[in-house]
């Protein structure tokens, strides 16, 4: 569907990268603001009035309101569907009443923390401050009654007629001055119990986190479905604990004095080499396609060409055995070529 | 995260310390698989303890680890000083706090699905065969493989296994490109000076 509002400004919204949006809640969304685009100044007045929030950061507020809310994910999608901003920890309203109040409420949300690391880093930290929904509800419920009954009455008669009529919350974010609650979005057609609101909103929090699991081990991005998913991560997990442990056997066969030697060389002068050594020079394309999460992002950014200047030639390659990646035919090339040098490092030091 | 060269480094660090303190340096004769419990045991702290005990699945490990007389030394060597309140709360917590969660969450439970039941018999025994449960059933199964998998996991609800579960596939890939570097360069040497 494709959203009707010519004046609407996409351009304004903050930049979230939004992957998705379905275009039943986009359209739903641009609808609405439209329609109180168009009302008139004094209702605009008091419903800027009842974010308590100067009248930019209101209007700034019901642009970034769409993208928000479409990306919060979609239920009928299968579990690969993107929704990552939904990533934040969800407290549960403890107070159900306003929760009623609030579901009666056409306000707009606002971003959703994400405390670990997801795709939406630092966007959403910009829109969380505009959100102050609570004391706005409680202080204007009667001034916005007649509106959202008038709200209520045009949606239905613009939307296709649908049972549930749309209750909206606010998310707010898990600031602490701002209260304790978690408004969570009610999807059109869908149940706004708290029960199932809260199941909903585990869900999210659980499929946000298999897409960076997905993610991390290779080979999952292109299964659908939580069981497959998770076995694959299941046969990763073991077959890497079970490398672990033919690894330590292979150490523990090799000769105890050669064992020892090679303690006492990093022992002594491993630390500030290694500290020294590390932004090292490792050709980039042994990284595997898909990095995970951060971790080899910052790690990237750290190679550069200096460490070739370093005097101690030897010893950097000897580091270049510890930050080779994983791809262990490439491995066992470069250990086997900076290993001879460290074998003759050995022999020097013995 | 953290850089990932930072953490082998410091796991590398920890690790050699480790298995000197464990008896290598001492030349005495060793079996194989004592050498092997060795190092697999001073890799375990050591990578538990770049974590400092942020992540369940390291306390779980250090808990473990603990639990041995002799092990235990050797914990406390390698994680440090700072070590006595990591140890103390690694040794109580996982156990008692996650199944007295256990045992509050099946309380609820309880609670709430003895009304629930009623309504929802007549549902369940049409909904035995829907595809909705027949996943949610696998899912179960597979969900608790995983806990039976990463260290401590059987204490953890869905949420906080899947983060576990990252940081802890984070941790073993660290580990065996560590150890199979350390394994090949040690090889070649030994092949060397034959």
């Amino acid at each position: 569907m494709e959203p009707n509002s010519a004046s609407y400004v996409p351009g304004s919204c903050p930049t979230r990268p939004e992957p998705e949006e379905t275009g039943l809640e986009s359209f739903q969304f641009r609808d609405e603001i439209q329609r109180l685009m168009t009302v008139p100044p004094e209702n605009a007045s008091s419903f800027t009035a009842l974010l308590e929030l100067p009248a930019t950061q209101a209007m700034q507020l019901l642009h970034s309101s769409p993208h928000s809310a479409a990306g919060g994910g979609d239920e009928h999608k299968p579990y690969s569907s993107s929704s990552s901003f939904t990533n934040g920890n969800l407290t549960f309203p403890s107070n159900k009443a306003l929760i009623e109040r609030a579901a009666k409420f056409s306000v707009f949300a606002a971003a959703e923390i994400s405390p670990e690391t997801s795709s939406v880093p630092s966007n959403s930290s910009a829109n969380l401050d505009k959100v102050k929904t609570e004391p706005a509800e409680t202080d204007s419920n009667p001034d916005s009654s007649n509106k959202t009954q008038k709200l209520a009455k045009r949606k239905e008669r613009e939307k296709k007629g649908k049972d549930c009529a749309k209750k909206s919350k606010n998310e707010s974010c898990e600031d602490a001055e701002k209260l304790p609650y978690v408004h969570v979005r009610a999807r059109r057609g869908q149940a706004t119990d708290s029960h199932s609101l809260a199941e909903r909103a585990r869900r999210e929090k659980i499929n946000a986190r298999m897409k960076l699991l997905q993610e991390l081990v290779p080979g999952c991005s292109k299964i659908s479905g939580t069981a497959l998913v998770l076995d694959e991560i299941i046969n990763h997990v073991q077959s890497l604990q079970r490398q672990v442990e033919l690894l330590s056997m292979r150490l523990a066969a090799v000769n105890p004095r050669i064992d020892f030697n090679f303690d006492s060389v990093f022992a002594t002068e491993g630390g500030p080499l290694i500290d020294s050594n590390i932004p090292s020079v490792v050709s980039p394309s042994m990284w595997p396609e898909n990095p995970f999460t951060g971790n080899r992002q910052n790690f990237q950014q750290q190679w550069n060409f200096d460490a070739l200047h370093q005097p101690l030639w030897g010893r950097e390659e000897e580091n270049h055995i510890f930050i080779t990646p994983e791809n262990s035919l490439l491995s066992y090339d470069s250990s086997a070529n900076s290993a001879s040098l460290h074998s003759n490092q050995l022999k020097m030091e013995l | 995260m953290r850089h990932p060269s930072s953490l082998k480094q410091e796991f590398l660090k920890k690790w050699i310390m480790g298995l000197q303190r464990c008896g290598f340096s001492s030349k005495k004769s060793m079996s194989v698989m004592e050498r092997k419990k060795a190092i697999k045991l001073s890799a375990d702290l050591a990578m538990a303890s770049t974590r400092n005990g942020t992540t369940c699945w390291s306390r779980a490990l250090i808990a473990n680890a603990s639990r041995n007389h002799e092990n235990k030394i050797l914990a406390e060597q390698i994680l440090g000083p700072e070590s006595q309140s990591l140890k103390k709360a690694s040794s109580t917590m996982p156990p008692v706090i996650c199944s007295r969660r256990i045992r509050s969450k099946k309380i609820l439970k309880r609670s709430c699905s003895s009304h629930v039941r009623r309504v929802r018999k007549f549902a369940l025994s049409q909904k035995v065969l829907s595809a909705n449960s027949v996943a949610k059933r696998l899912v179960r199964k597979r969900t608790n493989i995983l806990k039976s998998l990463v260290p401590g996991g059987e204490y953890m609800d869905d949420i906080s296994l899947i983060e576990e579960t990252l940081d802890y596939i984070a941790y073993l890939r660290a580990q065996v490109d560590v150890m199979r570097c350390v394994a090949s360069a040690t090889e070649v040497v030994d092949r060397n000076s034959d």
